[in-house]
């Protein structure tokens, strides 16, 4: 009798696995790999900051300083203390959610990150969808049109989308939309006249304008988002429809679609009901993977819109030298990424039965 | 990042301002039947980079943006007179009495005023307010640690009395400076030491509370700052003097110059305040904006670190002032953002030398080979230039490159975040750097104790706070001249000793000036009365 007969259903064959069910392990192992990812980005970015030329004291005290009053601060931040005692008080901080005060801004780095990442998720969240609503129709229909004007069509978009930068692409919008046309808001999330109006109660405009039931106010701040969404939305759509596209064809030169075509399938149907079930868990990671780059922060794009977002913030605390504010935004752009694959793997379980 | 070749974001930003330079005055002509918004009637709404605020204690606060809120905030005893900044007139203080030795003044305060919170301000809110910034020991200490005022003496050389304040000083200084420098100065702020006290951390006197607001009485009260976002001012309904033109000060943070560009040709803003030459010379013509601008105190130079190598010799210092092309560069680069200054006595300052004799030097290449070879250098050196984001450093470290070049000085630049810079200053760890340095004094004084004189040279004594400690530079000979002159009560015989001093610095000192820096700013044709001179900028005077 082999072992995997004698083993009964369900249970591993190996004695010592057969304690815990494979879902437990599974995420287990993923837990694990979270923490360790973390840690070893915390510690990183950490030592980096340290080895860095940049001075934390002169970035809380300006340069006009007495060595007296220097001193005391570089205490108080306790940069006296060895690096790895500043590593495990930075550590145990961290690990209740404390990443220390940003020395720019004078406030908890945590409240800075609840401040500025709504405003990002709004922007990123409006770009992808706009991005993925556009460019996996595109990319499947130049796949099935190759060689067509369609096709050249959107592969001369995704080219435009790929190589023309979002800031030029940001501001000569600014100029056509904003400044000569009149269609859309100017700079920032919201005209003035109404930042005032708004409690902001989930920190997104859009929502808290809705729960408002301030219609004029919610109309205003789709004015201001539509623009840097849809220039951050054109470098997503690029990515994903040239993928898509070539998922796609990959996918038309199968036998099974030949055979489908053959039995009297439409090409439609052919390509929406069976080829693109077969790519759907490669356009997931894409789509995936473009909204996490969008979370980071599209620096440029939210500079030239005076965007107050995440970007901005850790580009700024960065060049101030403010590494708490740095390490912090790091550590939330690891957890954005494996939260995103953690995510990507659900949804294959969802799309590939082959994985359940 | 999202936004891709970030790596070269930098640059990129830099080509990015000249293109949306460019694409907005495209915007400008085309744009003609564009709506063009409006602000609201009761606020003047402003764009400015405000990334620099980081808190609002002044006792802590060394930049010049929050400096400005904070004067709009928060009452001083004197204030500049906003159409002569080198005179004084009341502010909390209603008059001042000085005693016969010029050793005590005795500020008579105003009566009844009361805080935002509500609390009486009283003569010990005063007094207590400049005790703690000596007691901090922030970098604003030194303002009042110059005059005398010690940890160990505040309580008893500034004393309260009734509805009096007297400043005791340990040397008979001239008044006016006194005033300048102390009672119009943010140290002499006046704070809300009932709620500073309830809010205390530790012994910290209120300072993390002051990290995000303020507490202090203000023709306007700061309601809200979101860093990185926006800060609004509101009208102080219970101020004791006269009620500020507009109900609300809205400054949005707008980091891009052409973003800021945009927003003040469609209305969207009353004022901008970072806009590059390029959009300020587009602009000059337009019939809805004004192009605004008032010399400021402060310098931009070039710094050598004179502890050994070529800058140590004072041939080879004098000879890079010939390197450097004032004229060129002033109708260039620095058209609107200043103008060229050799003298560390900013223009405007009492005692400072005027236009042409504070900028004798012109380029001289041949004058400057001359002055290499007497020192020892006939086929010139290597040396390195640091500096840091300032727009304008850039291409005037470029210009000396080039220039320097052709008398066979190589200089290597480098260019790195400020903080890295001023790290790296304040440690003596460089050659030569380029940065700016701004006085809080219409006075010469005020350049001449930190950019001239240096108490202590050693390496050990790290008098940091010191531009001239921090090139190695001590003139003992020097030291005794600016001590005099402070003192000297003659203003005629006073004028005449900076007038020496300035010259000598020009010619040896251990920083070559270049420029003298303005503020500029476009302003909406329709607001009224933009009040600015270079040490203050007077919200509570604009109207619509």
């Amino acid at each position: 009798m082999s072992r995997t007969a004698a083993a009964a259903p369900g249970l591993s064959s190996d004695p010592g696995r057969t304690i815990l069910p494979s879902w437990l392990k599974a995420s287990g192992r993923t837990l694990v790999s979270f923490a360790v990812t973390l840690l070893g980005l915390a510690a990183l970015t950490f030592f980096i900051g340290r080895l860095l030329p940049l001075d934390p004291v002169v970035a809380v005290l300006g340069d006009n300083v007495t060595q007296e009053a220097y001193q005391a601060m570089y205490k108080q931040l306790g940069l006296d203390q060895p690096l790895y005692i500043q590593f495990g008080r930075y550590l145990w901080g961290v690990l209740h959610l404390d990443f220390g005060m940003a020395l720019t801004t004078g406030k908890p780095v945590m409240a800075d990150i609840a401040r500025v990442f709504p405003a990002t998720i709004e922007l990123a969240s409006v770009a992808i969808v706009i991005g993925t609503s556009l460019g996996i129709p595109l990319g499947v229909l130049s796949a099935m049109y190759r060689g067509s004007l369609v096709d050249q069509i959107v592969r001369v978009v995704g080219l435009i989308g790929y190589s023309a930068p979002n800031f030029w692409l940001g501001l000569m919008g600014l100029v056509l939309f904003y400044a000569t046309l009149g269609w859309v808001g100017g700079p920032g999330r919201i005209d003035f006249t109404y930042e005032f109006d708004l409690e902001p109660v989930t920190g997104f405009l859009l929502i808290d304008s809705l729960l408002a039931g301030n219609w004029e106010m919610f109309g205003n701040a789709v004015s201001h988002i539509i623009l840097p969404a849809s220039i951050l939305a054109f470098s997503s759509l690029a990515y994903i429809s040239r993928m898509t596209r070539s998922f796609m064809m990959e996918q038309l030169g199968q036998e099974y679609v030949v055979t489908a075509r053959v039995k009297g399938l439409s090409w439609a149907r052919t390509v929406w009901g069976h080829a693109f079930r077969n790519i759907a868990v490669q356009v997931v990671t894409v789509v995936a993977l473009s909204y996490a780059f969008l979370l980071e922060g599209a620096v440029l794009t939210e500079t030239v819109f005076a965007w107050p977002g995440f970007g901005r913030y850790l580009t700024n605390a960065l060049l101030a030298g403010d590494m708490n504010a740095v390490v912090g935004c790091t550590l939330l752009v690891g957890v954005i990424f494996v939260t995103l694959n953690l995510l990507c793997d659900l949804l294959y379980r969802v799309f590939d039965p082959r994985t359940r | 990042m999202a936004d891709r070749n970030d790596e070269t974001g930098t640059r990129r930003c830099l080509v990015g301002r000249k293109l949306l330079s460019a694409a907005a005055a495209a915007a400008l002509c085309a744009g003609a039947g564009a709506a063009v918004a409006a602000t609201p009637k009761n606020a003047l709404v402003m764009a400015w980079n405000v990334d620099a605020i980081s808190t609002f204690d002044p006792a802590q606060v060394g930049e010049v943006v929050t400096n400005e809120i904070l004067q709009n905030t928060c009452d001083t005893l004197v204030d500049f007179d906003p159409a002569d900044e080198r005179k004084v007139v009341p502010g909390f203080a209603e008059r001042w009495d000085v005693s016969p030795d010029r050793k005590e003044i005795t500020f008579h305060l105003r009566k009844g005023a009361k805080f935002p919170s509500g609390n009486p301000v009283t003569a010990e809110d005063v007094a207590w307010s400049m005790h703690r910034v000596v007691k901090l020991n922030f970098g604003n200490a030194a303002t009042l640690t110059e005059y005398g005022f010690t940890k160990d003496n505040v309580e008893q050389t500034i004393v309260a009395g009734n509805d009096t304040l007297t400043l005791k000083l340990d040397k008979p200084y001239p008044t006016t400076l006194v005033l300048q420098a102390i009672a119009a100065n943010r140290v002499s702020m006046v704070m809300d030491k009932k709620t500073l006290m309830a809010n205390q951390q530790g012994t910290d006197l209120g300072n993390k509370y002051l990290a995000t607001r303020t507490a202090c009485v203000g023709p306007y009260k700061l309601t809200r700052w979101n860093a990185g976002e926006s800060i609004v001012l509101e009208a102080n309904e219970g101020y004791w003097g006269t009620a500020p033109g507009l109900k609300r000060i809205l400054i949005r943070h707008v980091a891009e110059p052409g973003t800021q560009r945009l927003l003040l040709s469609q209305g969207d803003v009353d004022v901008a305040r970072d806009l590059t030459p390029e959009d300020l010379k587009d602009l000059e013509g337009s019939k809805d904006v004004s192009i605004i601008k008032v010399l400021r105190p402060q310098l931009f130079y070039w710094g050598f670190n004179v502890a050994d190598g070529p800058f140590s010799k004072e041939k080879v210092r004098l000879a890079m002032r010939y390197l450097i092309d004032y004229e060129g560069l002033g109708k260039t680069v620095m058209t609107y953002l200043g103008v060229p200054r050799a003298s560390f006595a900013q223009l405007g300052a009492v005692g400072a030398l005027d236009e042409k004799e504070g900028q004798p030097f012109k380029l001289d290449l041949d004058k400057a080979k001359q002055l290499l070879t007497e020192a020892g250098y006939p086929n010139g050196f290597e040396a390195s230039v640091l500096f840091g984001t300032l727009p304008h450093a850039n291409p005037i470290a470029q210009s000396v490159q080039q220039n320097a070049a052709k008398v066979g000085v190589k200089l290597s630049l480098e260019r790195m975040a400020n903080a890295q810079l001023f790290s790296k200053v304040r440690g003596r760890e460089y050659q030569s750097a380029m940065l700016a340095w701004q006085t809080g004094v219409p006075d010469a004084h005020g350049n001449a104790s930190r950019l001239v004189f240096n108490p202590d040279n050693r390496l050990e004594a790290k008098q940091t706070q010191y531009p001239s400690w921090r090139s190695a530079y001590q003139d003992l000979e020097l030291n005794k001249q600016i001590d005099a002159a402070l003192l000297e009560p003659d203003p005629a015989k006073r004028d005449a000793l900076y007038a020496t001093i300035q010259k000598e610095v020009m010619a040896k000192g251990p920083m070559a000036f270049m420029f003298q820096m303005n503020s500029v700013a476009g302003v909406r044709k329709d607001l009224k009365s933009w009040t600015w001179n270079g040490f203050r900028t007077y919200y509570e005077r604009t109207a619509k």
